[in-house]
């Protein structure tokens, strides 16, 4: 199995299941070519992502970055959060098969859309 | 951590019986089978007991068995060999949607290569109407290659019924029309007989009978004319060239004749832990789906899609638990596509994503099935979870649910 221990960890207990009630931001996108599905909600207090959940359909490495990215993301300001990398979400994973490199893109496209989607005024 | 192996359609484990039987073939008993001295007579006697114990499997004579390296050879070897041989006679061939990659992609090449062919479909059972077979058949049809049961799905096919089809055929004085089945799955789970089916050449594989992998066999009815594919020595009556693997075929021989002496104990055991193990998913499991007709199918073999989950997910989940399971079909599974069989059957591509192979085999028990039915609706659960498909369709039926 070319998979991390790391990797099995998050998907054998995935971190942050769920999704925020009323969240501060929030996206949800899928990957056209194969049907991968990222849900993401932060809560945002003083600047600062205070907590992040996920929901995700598709092949474990959807579900590995899901849980992953959550982790990276509290304590994080929205600015600090838009630049975190595919490389450093895969690199927190150990590595993902060269195959599944869709799965750390959805991911860090599903972050930068519920950002931008913030950034948009209300009213 | 307990394992339970439930991939027996993919590899099955070697009985001892046949390492036993194999292991003096590895070591002293080591002749060419084609030397005319000792060491090779004691070689041919073996292979010779061997293609026997094959053809008593499938009540044929021994002379109309080619040996080979396993399953993708005998299914290279029938196509390619007909329809090279019969080039003269027509360049359309008639196979089903839900073959192997071994026919399919065969028939594929052969397509790029000027033959014509026509995948024939089948239905939300996943079964190849006779109809649609006798619609297919045209004048310049040389070849039908259905396979006997399906891989991934168990469905068997009515292989016997087009056999009789083209006897009928042969009897209006038809002369260029041959059917080949891919057995593979199905020997050593279903009585398999080449008179009944009134096939002209069957596909066989010893690894899924618990030899180990390397060995197969092609029938070839009398008669029938093939373009050898491979050319070299006289092996094989000139139909594969090449010196015989004697130990593997002699393991092929020994598991064919516990497969054969075993049958029907085998079938009642697959079946009865099978059924036993669907009752029990049922009832711990909601938003299933069965793939595949439930009663012509392989005692051994049950194909089921999770709702709002994907197979890959669940699969991974149920290996870090010790259980081994297949999505899709187990040569493809590092492919992104939706398993083209379970789409055959008109389902979309989140049940496809979402379809499981369980496999038993002779040597799953009980406790294997009660452990993974303990294993896996904690498994579709976690998923369920997580799945964002899953939670909408929770929302959505809490809308259902609520009073106007």
């Amino acid at each position: 199995m070319p998979y991390s221990e790391s990797f099995k960890d998050h998907l054998a207990h995935p971190r942050n299941a769920g999704e925020i009630a009323d969240a501060d931001a929030s996206a949800e996108l899928t990957n056209p070519a194969c049907g991968d599905r990222l849900r993401l909600t932060l809560r945002i207090q003083d600047g600062r992502i205070t907590a992040a959940r996920f929901l995700a359909y598709g092949c474990p490495p959807t579900l590995a970055c899901g849980s992953a990215l959550t982790e990276m993301l509290v304590g994080h300001t929205p600015g600090e959060a838009a630049l975190i990398t595919r490389q450093q979400l895969t690199k927190s994973l150990d590595g993902l098969p060269a195959r599944k490199s869709h799965a750390a893109a959805l991911a860090i496209e599903t972050l930068q859309e519920a950002l931008r989607a913030r950034a948009l005024p209300d009213n | 951590m307990r394992r339970v192996y439930l991939d027996n359609s993919a590899t099955t484990p070697v009985d001892p019986r046949v390492v036993e039987a194999m292991l003096p073939y590895l070591t002293e008993k080591f002749g060419n089978a084609s030397s005319v001295h000792f060491y090779g007579q004691e070689a041919r006697v073996a292979l010779d007991r061997a293609r026997r114990e094959v053809a008593a499997l499938i009540n044929a004579r021994p002379n109309e068995l080619v040996f080979l390296s396993g399953g993708t050879e005998a299914n290279n070897l029938a196509i390619r060999g007909i329809a090279e041989a019969a080039i003269e006679h027509g360049r359309h061939i008639i196979t089903s949607q839900i073959e192997h990659s071994a026919v399919r992609g065969v028939c594929d090449a052969l397509e790029k290569r000027g033959w014509e062919v026509t995948h024939l479909p089948v239905y939300a059972n996943g079964i190849v109407r006779l109809e649609d077979v006798r619609a297919a058949l045209r004048p310049d049809t040389v070849l039908i290659t259905v396979m006997l049961a399906n891989n991934e799905i168990g469905t068997i096919q009515p292989v016997a019924k087009i056999g009789a089809l083209v006897r009928e055929e042969r009897e209006r004085g038809r002369k260029y029309l041959w059917l080949h089945t891919d057995a593979v799955q199905a020997a050593g789970r279903m009585p398999v007989d080449v008179e009944t089916l009134g096939c002209d050449l069957l596909s066989l594989s010893a690894h899924k009978l618990h030899a180990p992998k390397g060995a197969g066999a092609l029938y070839v009815r009398r008669s029938v004319r093939l373009a050898p594919q491979s050319i070299g020595g006289h092996q094989e009556r000139e139909r594969r060239a090449g010196t015989e693997s004697v130990p593997l075929l002699v393991a092929f021989g020994k598991a064919a004749a516990l497969a054969r002496e075993e049958l029907s104990q085998r079938i009642e055991h697959l079946r009865r832990l099978r059924d036993q193990f669907e009752i029990g998913v049922e009832a711990r499991v909601a938003d299933i789906v069965y793939n595949g007709d439930r009663e012509q199918r392989l005692p051994h073999l049950s194909n089921i899609s999770f709702r709002y989950i994907e197979g890959e997910g669940l699969l991974i989940n149920l290996d870090m638990q010790g259980v081994a399971v297949s999505t899709g079909s187990a040569c493809s599974s590092g492919s992104l596509e939706p398993s083209p069989v379970i789409r055959a059957l008109g389902r979309d591509d989140e049940l496809a994503r979402g379809s499981i192979r369980f496999s038993l085999g002779k040597d799953t028990t009980e406790e294997d099935i009660a452990y993974v039915l303990e294993v896996l609706p904690r498994a579709v659960e976690n998923l369920r979870r997580l799945s964002p498909l899953y939670q909408k369709s929770l929302a959505e039926r809490a809308c259902e649910t609520t009073p106007a």
